[in-house]
């Protein structure tokens, strides 16, 4: 698969939610190539991805946070609100 | 077996963790509050917020962990399962893919008193989405952010259920062990425990069968109906000569069907990387040996010590540990003195059940473990009849009375003392020359009149056990 | 002199002895934007009222004898992908046209809390995804050294405000070189801080495991100034790292006496221009006169770098601006028929070309059967680079490169040409890959005047010797030269 750097734009575009017409699909094919042709060019490397233990996180108290912005507030970007909720079109069970 | 199929059964349980806050921001952890008033920028998803992860949702996925024999991955990572919808504000969710948590566990499940051992493959962290709000009248979906990032553990078991049944007991067996260990409180219809069913059928011999997965499948009854309807439907498929492809499909409980939600072919592909925003979780030997060392005596375990040590059937003894509070009680009351462990469960199953299944908190009583641990050790020593122990019972219900004031006022002690009971015994045996002769005669049950003549002689206080021993004695004489 | 003409540690120091206020300093540099600003286009929102009062406010603290930081009442510019509270955070991007954030990011709050004065709001190429400002939804932002060229980017905003005194000093951010290239592009010192010494709470994500914000500014020291007040850890940040963050502004001496200058041969190949390899290593020649010593050495994973680079940056990105869905904030289209339909119209018409080929890309080296191939695989190469700069950096103390392969070049040469626009970063994305310091500073001018910048890179949390070394060669190259900012052949 790796060696066929013909992308199914159509298909990805629709995994990433975006629309690509069919007047613009050549042009994202051919970029697309040429980026996929250039990435191909990496060497196989003969290693393992481990976890990287050298990362270690530190974990946070389960403590309940003084400060609270109000629902108006959070909700002030929101396209559309009703009734303290965010709209959105009919999603289909 | 169904038809002369056999049908494989795994389960996903989803169980909300009851930290105090959500498992990357420290917004408030709960059920039930006013729609988006438990969000704050993290949770919401805000370009630039960031992750942080709370120490308590590894503990607990831990103890799980322990709970269910599995190994713990105490370095491990988290990964983004990346879809699109409107519950998931990032349009990723933080879960775990190939190196979850805990591995490889298994539980005892018991079914028609017969112990079965379920694999359990991981156990993995992750946050649970908003919530969709519909109305007919609205044209147009609502969304409840409350619930974004509030802490989930998923276990996934192997497929080693053959039945609706082993489902179900397989599901309480996790819920018991949820609340023993005090991580989740387990309320379906809070949609506290969700449950992913997978179901395959072959006949017996032959290789696995494909299998489907159903989604939504919220209570234990629909897990019951969803298995079996799903098992027919497929047997059904393959009787008429079909295939079964594999899917994922919806259970509908009200229709009481599962229906098809996508194929294999329209899979979501969820794109999983390792979480960029966060590092290695590193859990220290020391910590996992802490958590395996303090986890409380489990619910499988307590059923052993209940019919070992007290001898109790399977039954009462599930049924006291069903209930962490009954269980509790139980253990305290034997704590606090009580003689027997018999007497105390026919207690707890009867009249406290009663009490607790109207809603009533029994540490709310006045009822203590040494109270209880009195009056069944007054019936069972014979001081107090049963009946009388139940007036006593609820008179410390009701006015908190002291116990033995309470068996003296009421005049409530069984006459035990042999002397006084011998010499009533004598004249009731005396004066019933019939019955006397009528049992010597064969005929029993003039031993039960008799008894009963001495106990009214005695007016009602006589111990019923010591009086028929002494008149069994004047009659066999 | 002008007020606004004065390098931050200068201001700092007049300031402190009460030489100048805040309030006129901020008014100076608002003047300055009043008249270049119509040439340059840095900035996306100006922050003028707030600014002054703010102002205002540290002067009167300053009168009352408060005890007050280095930063306090300095115009500082930021980037509009770290988050403003009140004040409109953009990304350059029509999905943020609107979007006004209600926190502060972590390296905002420590600005305010140090008294700094926030100018504006800063362009940049959309998402942080370019390399000249030109993918900006809103405008072009022109180089202050020639108005028809590009000033580079990512932070190309940041850049041409400080280079053209717009402000004393920007905020940028550099996922793959995007505070390097443009400061070298635009003849300004840009430090790119070790990952995790600068918090990313509050910074628009990007490429989450390459991202960091750093300073740009008119000399080393106002570098060493500002990131001074931003770095250290944020308990908000899990990949923030928990160390002392000794201050290095006091500390530099332009000492090199003994510095071990590594110059990697792959950092000086064909792809560079012959004018820009030439500048840095004369630079290089003057710091070696000054007592450091320099050796040849090689990172031969470079070549694959970029490939690496992109694939890593593409694939964190595409989960990264998948939260833009026109659900919670920012664009939505019109009248979407359903929910799809809202999705892909809202990410379609809200995101411009370049974010989404790099969506696009992400996507697929994600997606099902390709992850080993790609993304696994860029992975690898990442930990490969990474230990052939450590075990470089055990034999040199710094390593010397080009920043950027050529100068500032003209508006749309590269835009059609998404391959010959990523060619820009080439000697800068091996520093984010590898998670390291590095700073670049002015090292010559072409014929015409357009400044080339040198790179250098340090070992993790090293700060202080990078900065040094470019403070050694500032002094013996010389300073910040203003460019001639002219507009219908007037000079502004």
């Amino acid at each position: 698969m790796a060696n066929n750097p013909n992308i199914d734009i159509k298909y990805v575009a629709k995994l990433a939610r975006i629309r690509i017409s069919d007047d613009e699909l050549p042009r994202y094919s051919e970029e697309m190539n040429n980026i996929i042709k250039m990435v191909e060019a990496m060497p196989e490397i003969d290693d393992e991805l481990l976890v990287d233990e050298s990362n270690v996180m530190e974990l946070r108290e389960d403590k309940l946070s003084e400060s609270k912005l109000s629902r108006d507030e959070i909700l002030k970007n929101a396209p559309k609100v009703v009734a303290g909720c965010v709209v959105v079109p009919k999603t289909v069970e | 077996m169904i038809r002369g199929y056999e049908v494989v059964v795994g389960l996903e349980v989803h169980a909300e963790l009851n930290t105090a806050t959500k498992i990357y921001c420290n917004c408030k952890n709960s059920f039930g509050l006013e729609v988006n008033t438990q969000v704050c920028p993290i949770c919401l998803g805000m370009p630039g917020t960031l992750p942080t992860l709370n120490e308590k949702v590894v503990e607990y996925a831990i103890k799980m962990g322990h709970a269910l024999n599995c190994g713990i991955n105490r370095i491990c990572k988290q990964d983004r399962k990346n879809y699109f919808y409107p519950d998931l504000p990032k349009s990723y969710q933080i879960s775990q893919a190939d190196i979850p948590l805990c591995h490889d566990g298994y539980i005892d499940i018991i079914v028609d008193g017969e112990t079965k051992r379920i694999g359990v493959e991981r156990i993995h962290i992750e946050e649970d989405a908003g919530k969709l709000l519909h109305s007919d009248k609205f044209d147009g979906s609502l969304v409840d952010f409350n619930r974004c990032g509030v802490p989930l553990i998923e276990i996934v078991s192997r497929p080693d259920m053959r039945s609706s049944d082993e489902a179900k007991a397989y599901l309480e067996t996790i819920r018991s062990i949820l609340r023993y260990i005090d991580i989740s409180d387990c309320k379906m219809q809070e949609g506290s425990i969700r449950c992913d069913v997978n179901v395959s059928v072959h006949k017996p011999g032959e290789p696995l069968g494909t299998r489907c997965e159903m989604k939504n499948v919220n209570s234990f009854s629909a897990v019951v109906h969803g298995i079996d309807y799903e098992a027919n439907r497929q047997i059904e498929v393959l009787e008429a000569g079909g295939t079964i492809t594999q899917e994922t499909r919806r259970w509908d409980d009200a229709k009481g069907e599962s229906v098809s939600m996508r194929s294999k072919e329209d899979a979501q592909d969820y794109r999983y990387f390792p979480e960029p925003d966060l590092g290695t979780i590193v859990v220290s030997e020391e910590k996992v040996q802490y958590l395996k060392d303090t986890l409380p005596e489990l619910p499988n375990a307590r059923i052993m010590r209940y019919i070992g040590i007290c001898g109790l059937s399977y039954n009462d003894a599930a049924m006291i540990v069903d209930v962490p509070e009954k269980a509790e009680l139980f253990d305290k009351t034997l704590e606090a003195g009580c003689k027997s462990g018999k007497l105390l469960s026919n207690w707890i199953l009867g009249e406290i059940s009663k009490l607790m299944n109207d809603g009533i908190d029994i540490h709310e009583t006045n009822l203590t473990p040494k109270k209880l641990a009195k009056i069944v050790n007054y019936i069972d020593s014979g001081k107090i009849s049963t009946a009388a122990g139940k007036k006593v019972f609820d008179a410390v219900m009701s006015d908190n009375a002291d116990i033995d004031e309470f068996i003296e006022k009421n005049s409530l002690s069984q006459i035990s003392d042999v002397s006084s009971l011998e010499k009533i015994a004598a004249e009731v045996v005396s004066q019933n020359e019939k019955s006397v002769s009528d049992y010597k005669n064969g005929k029993t049950n003039a031993l039960g009149y008799l008894v009963g003549q001495c106990m009214k002689a005695s007016k009602g206080k006589a111990n019923p056990a010591v009086m028929k021993e002494l008149v069994l004695k004047l009659l066999e004489e | 002199m002008e007020l606004y003409e004065f390098k931050a540690c200068e201001l700092s120091e007049m300031l402190g002895k009460g030489e100048i206020s805040s309030k006129e300093l901020t008014e100076s540099v608002f003047d300055r934007i009043e008249k270049t600003e119509p040439a340059i286009g840095a900035y996306l929102t100006l922050n003028r009222d707030s600014a002054l009062s703010e102002a205002e406010k540290i002067d009167a603290k300053r009168a009352s004898g408060e005890e007050l930081s280095p930063l306090a009442g300095i115009p500082i510019g930021i980037k509009d992908n770290i988050s403003t509270t009140g004040i409109r955070t953009t990304c350059a991007s029509r999905m943020l046209e609107n979007y006004t954030p209600v926190f502060d990011a972590t390296v905002v709050t420590k600005l305010k809390n140090a008294g700094a004065i926030i100018t504006g709001k800063l362009n940049m190429d959309e998402f942080a995804m370019g390399s000249s400002t030109e993918t900006s939804y809103f405008q072009p932002t022109k180089n202050p050294f020639d108005t028809s060229c590009v000033p580079g980017g990512s932070s190309g905003g940041s850049a041409a405000a400080v280079a053209s005194m717009e402000a004393v000093m920007a905020l940028g951010s550099d996922t793959g070189g995007s505070i390097r290239q443009p400061s070298s592009l635009c003849g300004v010192v840009g430090l790119k801080p070790t990952y995790g010494s600068v918090s990313r709470y509050g910074l628009v994500a990007f490429a989450s495991s390459l991202d960091q914000i750093g300073p740009i500014t008119r000399s080393v020291k106002d570098s060493a100034m500002l990131f001074d007040a931003i770095c250290g850890h944020d308990s908000l940040d899990a990949t923030s790292a928990r160390r002392d963050y000794a201050p290095i502004s006091g500390t530099l001496d332009g000492d090199v006496r003994g510095l071990k200058i590594g110059i990697p041969k792959e950092y000086f190949g064909d792809g560079i221009k012959p004018e820009v390899k030439e500048a840095v290593m004369s630079s290089v020649k003057a710091l070696e006169s000054r007592g450091a010593t320099v050796k040849e050495i090689s990172l031969p994973s470079t070549d694959y770098a970029l490939s690496a680079y992109y694939i890593i940056a593409c694939a964190e990105a595409s989960s990264n601006l998948a939260r833009f869905d026109g659900v919670k904030y920012g664009y939505r289209c019109e009248n979407p028929e359903n929910l799809m339909d809202m999705y892909e119209r809202t990410r379609s018409e809200g995101f411009g070309r370049e974010v989404k080929r790099r969506i696009i890309l992400g996507t697929f080296v994600l997606s099902s059967g390709y992850y080993d191939a790609y993304y696994k695989k860029a992975k690898l190469l990442q930990k490969r680079i990474r230990s052939e700069f450590d075990s470089a950096f055990n034999d040199v103390d710094v390593i010397v490169t080009p920043t950027s392969p050529f100068e500032a070049f003209k508006f749309g040469d590269k835009m059609d040409d998404p391959l010959a626009m990523y060619s820009a970063d080439i000697c800068t994305v091996t520093v984010n890959i590898a998670g390291l310091p590095a700073v670049s500073v002015p090292c010559g001018y072409s014929e015409i005047g357009l400044p080339y910048g040198m790179q250098i890179i340090g070992r993790s949390f090293d700060e202080k010797t990078i900065l040094n070394a470019a403070y050694a060669h500032e002094c013996g190259f010389g300073g910040f030269r203003a460019p001639v900012i002219a507009s219908k052949g007037v000079e502004l």
